[in-house]
């Protein structure tokens, strides 16, 4: 035992660059504190004491984010830990959009959590946990750092999916998340084991050295791991054939927490798809771009078409989350340093988009999540036309309409696809965003349609936004749309009429405004305001996430 | 194209996999369907009306996945006991860390009342405790016991704890 | 008679398929967590072996992570488990249809 010992007594400890990992510890040490606090002032410490640390600490990891940039830019991109982290622009901006998402989450889930009179910090010490999650896995360059991040950004989601406990949806949704959530997790750990024996390491460095020294020709070992893999990013990022999960567990699980999912869980999963395989496996691209093609374009029309048909608004947005899932997997497709700048691109915006649409939502719902129905809508431009031109603009910035960020963010995925000689898929990819345009409208003309249209004879000066109409206008469809009256638009979209014939609900016409909470009042300002200036004003944005992709490993 | 073939191999294999176990239980199965008086609760006595309620003891479940965390969390600490020395400081200081860690998540649990495993009174606050009368109240449908807003009458206790 | 790595390899991928048929046919959420256990354990085997035949330390490393992280999803299962236990009687998963379309 002692000459065990004795030549063992060199361990040889890798250097850690804490500020690497600053953001990420900011998050967690957050988190801890959140805990401790809530389970030593039990019933004494109020949602909002407990929303505000969750702000605090976002901003603080927020600022951690921005100091690592300049040093980035300094000093260029680098690993740490050994070599199971990376340090570069693409992790960097992952630090910053994943706080970013969470300190809006925070607010919104503020309003909600003190209307369903749920008291004590848990929500926001597992939201905290979950967004930490997400920040390791957009600097793990190991693929173990990735399992974890996985693993802490799921679990904490699986709970806060079931936290309206009170509601029967919310413990089905959660459920059913984690059934399907775990087996793709257990089918990507497969994936990593698989790997790991294909190459002799789980690190991405190591991998890439390894397949790049030796052609491999035939190896089934490296073919059945990266089919595992891209099935358990798949399920992540819900893209199809494996999506079914996502209309049920949106529609079920507390609005602000279905934000959060459509935000940071695809931040976080895409990071990291992005990563192993455009950069890792980048030598590897026979053997996967053919099967990101197909769930590029699966998702591209299955998430467009069957958006179509839905009445909840919530399962609208999980398709519509699907489809975007096809756009950003667009950029993947092209797997290059465009394609990931443009995906990346996609990615920020989407988030804040999301976030915004899914707190005008929340307050729409009303207690238990309830009035999450299309025709909970109707009139509410003339109940409360902010809120309806916000919810208006989001949406068109989902849509893709030109001056929102949606615009540019489709118009570069698509333009990195071409330039890769995708032409096909830019094909798909347009035929979907002008498909998708129909249903985003749908809702934005169903706020702007009055609820006593056909109760007491015909009302003409429907307040019709008039971005409601450059809307269509996305890059795929014609330009000359924008002067099409409004009666026309609504001939022409069969689910309009349909809900136009349906008889105004009760429910609808009792409706009064709906209490918005002022954090809410701020989150939602602030993502339509950022749809519309970095619409018209998109070049910050753009280089950040060039730079980005540039400072890349 | 070659690379794939021991993929395809896989995939039949699976399919025959699955085929052949649904037909070995067709052959396997006993034919018999069990009749009726084979599967009641009871062979003889009154026919029970309705299924008796299964006890779901919560609480049993709850003392498991805590036992579960906790024992797991062990795990760590062989490795860090076996090289101890060497690692020096910075494995202790790591291993404080990860201790004070779990250590948060032991007071969690003390504060939500996990471990005190006597007879619970009441476990939600404002709600009054559940008397004869409101059982009556609850099993007959009439208003008086307490609801939630969706209706469901409100159970002071765990489905596992004697009312 | 020695047993070679391909063995091991192979009991894996059997003990793998074996709980992901079991969570696509089993309707019972208990036995779906176990499955699910079942596939993150052969994952584990798949580990250690190639950790054998690579003589590299840390894929058996790996597998203390996993056995963690395995826990920690058994328990957020069961605990899901419990909430809708409180809805309804049974934790069929054919039971869970409110939601449709």
């Amino acid at each position: 035992m002692t000459h065990l010992a004795a030549t063992a007594s060199t361990i040889h400890l890798p250097h850690v660059n804490y500020v690497s990992i600053l953001p990420i510890l900011i998050m967690m040490g957050g988190a801890l504190l959140l805990l401790l606090l809530s389970s030593l002032l039990r019933r004494i410490i109020s949602t909002g004491v407990c929303t505000a640390i969750t702000v605090m600490t976002s901003a603080a990891a927020a600022v951690a984010a921005i100091v690592q940039w300049d040093q980035v830019l300094a000093n260029g991109a680098q690993t740490t830990i050994a070599g199971a982290v990376a340090y570069d622009g693409f992790s960097v901006l992952i630090q910053l959009l994943v706080p970013l998402a969470l300190g809006l989450t925070a607010l919104v889930a503020d309003g909600y959590l003190k209307r369903e009179g749920v008291v004590g910090g848990e929500f926001q010490v597992l939201a905290m946990a979950s967004a930490s999650g997400a920040m390791v896995m957009g600097a793990a360059n190991d693929l173990i750092v990735v399992f974890l991040g996985l693993e802490i950004l799921s679990i904490a989601l699986y709970v806060l999916a079931a936290f309206n406990h009170r509601r029967a949806e919310s413990g089905e949704a959660a459920l059913k998340y984690f059934v399907l959530g775990s087996v793709s997790s257990a089918i990507f750990l497969y994936g990593i084991a698989l790997m790991y024996g294909a190459t002799g390491s789980t690190n991405l460095a190591k991998m890439a050295e390894f397949l790049a020294r030796r052609a491999v020709l035939s190896n089934g070992l490296l073919l059945a791991a990266m089919a595992l893999l891209l099935v358990g990013f798949a399920f992540k990022v819900s893209a199809v054939p494996f999506h079914m999960w996502s209309p049920d567990v949106y529609q079920g699980s507390p609005s602000p927490v279905s934000g959060f999912m459509a935000s940071v869980a695809k931040a976080g999963a895409f990071a990291a798809l992005l990563r192993v395989f455009v950069s890792s496996l980048a030598t590897q691209r026979l053997g996967w771009q053919p099967v990101i093609w197909v769930l590029a374009a699966l998702s591209l029309l299955v998430g467009a078409i069957v958006a179509l048909n839905q009445q909840d608004v919530k399962r609208m947005l999980a398709y519509s989350s699907i489809n975007h899932a096809g756009f950003i997997l667009l950029g993947v497709d092209a797997a290059d340093a465009r394609g990931i700048s443009s995906a990346l691109y996609y990615l920020v915006t989407y988030t804040i988009m999301v976030i915004g649409t899914f707190a005008v939502v929340t307050v729409i719902a009303g207690r238990q999540d309830r009035a999450t129905g299309l025709l909970e809508f109707r009139g509410l431009a003339r109940r409360q036309p902010v809120l309806a031109l916000a919810l208006a603009i989001l949406l068109l910035g989902q849509a893709g309409a030109p001056f929102t960020t949606g615009f540019l963010a489709k118009f570069n995925v698509i333009e990195a696809v071409v330039l890769t000689h995708g032409y096909t898929l830019a094909v798909i990819a347009m035929v979907s965003a002008a498909v998708a345009a129909f249903f985003y409208l749908r809702v934005a003309l169903t706020m702007f349609s009055p609820v006593g249209e056909f109760g007491d004879g015909p009302d003409d000066d429907v307040p019709l936004d008039p971005a409601a109409l450059v809307g269509a206008a996305t890059p795929g469809a014609a330009s000359g749309v924008t002067t099409v009256p409004p009666r026309a638009w609504s001939a022409a979209m069969p689910g309009i009429d349909e809900l136009a014939d349906a008889p105004p609900s009760e429910v609808v016409e009792a409706r009064g405004k709906v209490p918005v909470p002022p954090a809410t009042w701020v989150v939602i300002g602030f993502c339509a305001l950022f749809t519309v200036v970095f619409g018209i004003y998109p070049a910050p944005l753009v280089d950040f996430a060039q730079h980005a992709t540039l400072l890349f490993i | 194209m070659d690379a794939y073939l021991p993929i395809l191999i896989l995939l039949i294999l699976g399919l025959l996999f699955a085929a052949l176990s649904f037909v070995a239980s067709t052959f396997l199965a006993p034919k018999k369907k069990p009749t009726a008086a084979k599967i009641a609760p009871y062979e003889c006595g009154i026919v029970p009306e309705v299924e008796p309620p299964s006890r779901f003891p919560v609480r049993f479940y709850l003392v498991a996945m805590i036992f579960i965390i906790f024992d797991i969390e062990v795990v760590f600490l062989y490795p860090w006991a076996v090289i101890f020395r060497q690692l020096g400081s910075f494995g202790l200081v790591e291993v404080v860390v990860f201790a004070a860690v779990v250590f948060v998540a032991f007071l969690f649990l003390i504060s939500n009342g996990a471990f005190s495993w006597g007879p619970v009174v009441r476990l939600t606050p404002g709600v009054p405790a559940r008397t004869s009368s409101s059982t009556i109240a609850r099993i007959s449908g009439r208003p008086g016991g307490p609801v939630t807003a969706a209706g469901v009458p409100v159970s002071t206790g765990t489905p596992g704890q004697a009312a | 008679m020695t047993v070679g790595a391909d063995w091991y390899l192979g009991l894996a991928a059997v003990v793998f398929a074996l709980g992901l048929l079991g969570v696509l046919v089993r309707r019972q959420t208990l036995v779906m967590i176990m499955c699910v256990e079942l596939m993150l354990n052969a994952a584990n085997l798949t580990f250690a072996t190639f950790a054998r035949s690579l003589t590299d330390i840390g894929g058996q490393v790996l597998v203390f992570f996993v056995l963690v992280v395995a826990s920690a999803e058994a328990v957020v299962g069961l605990g899901i488990a419990i909430t809708i236990f409180r809805h309804k009687a049974d934790v069929n998963a054919d039971s869970l249809d409110r939601m449709k379309g």
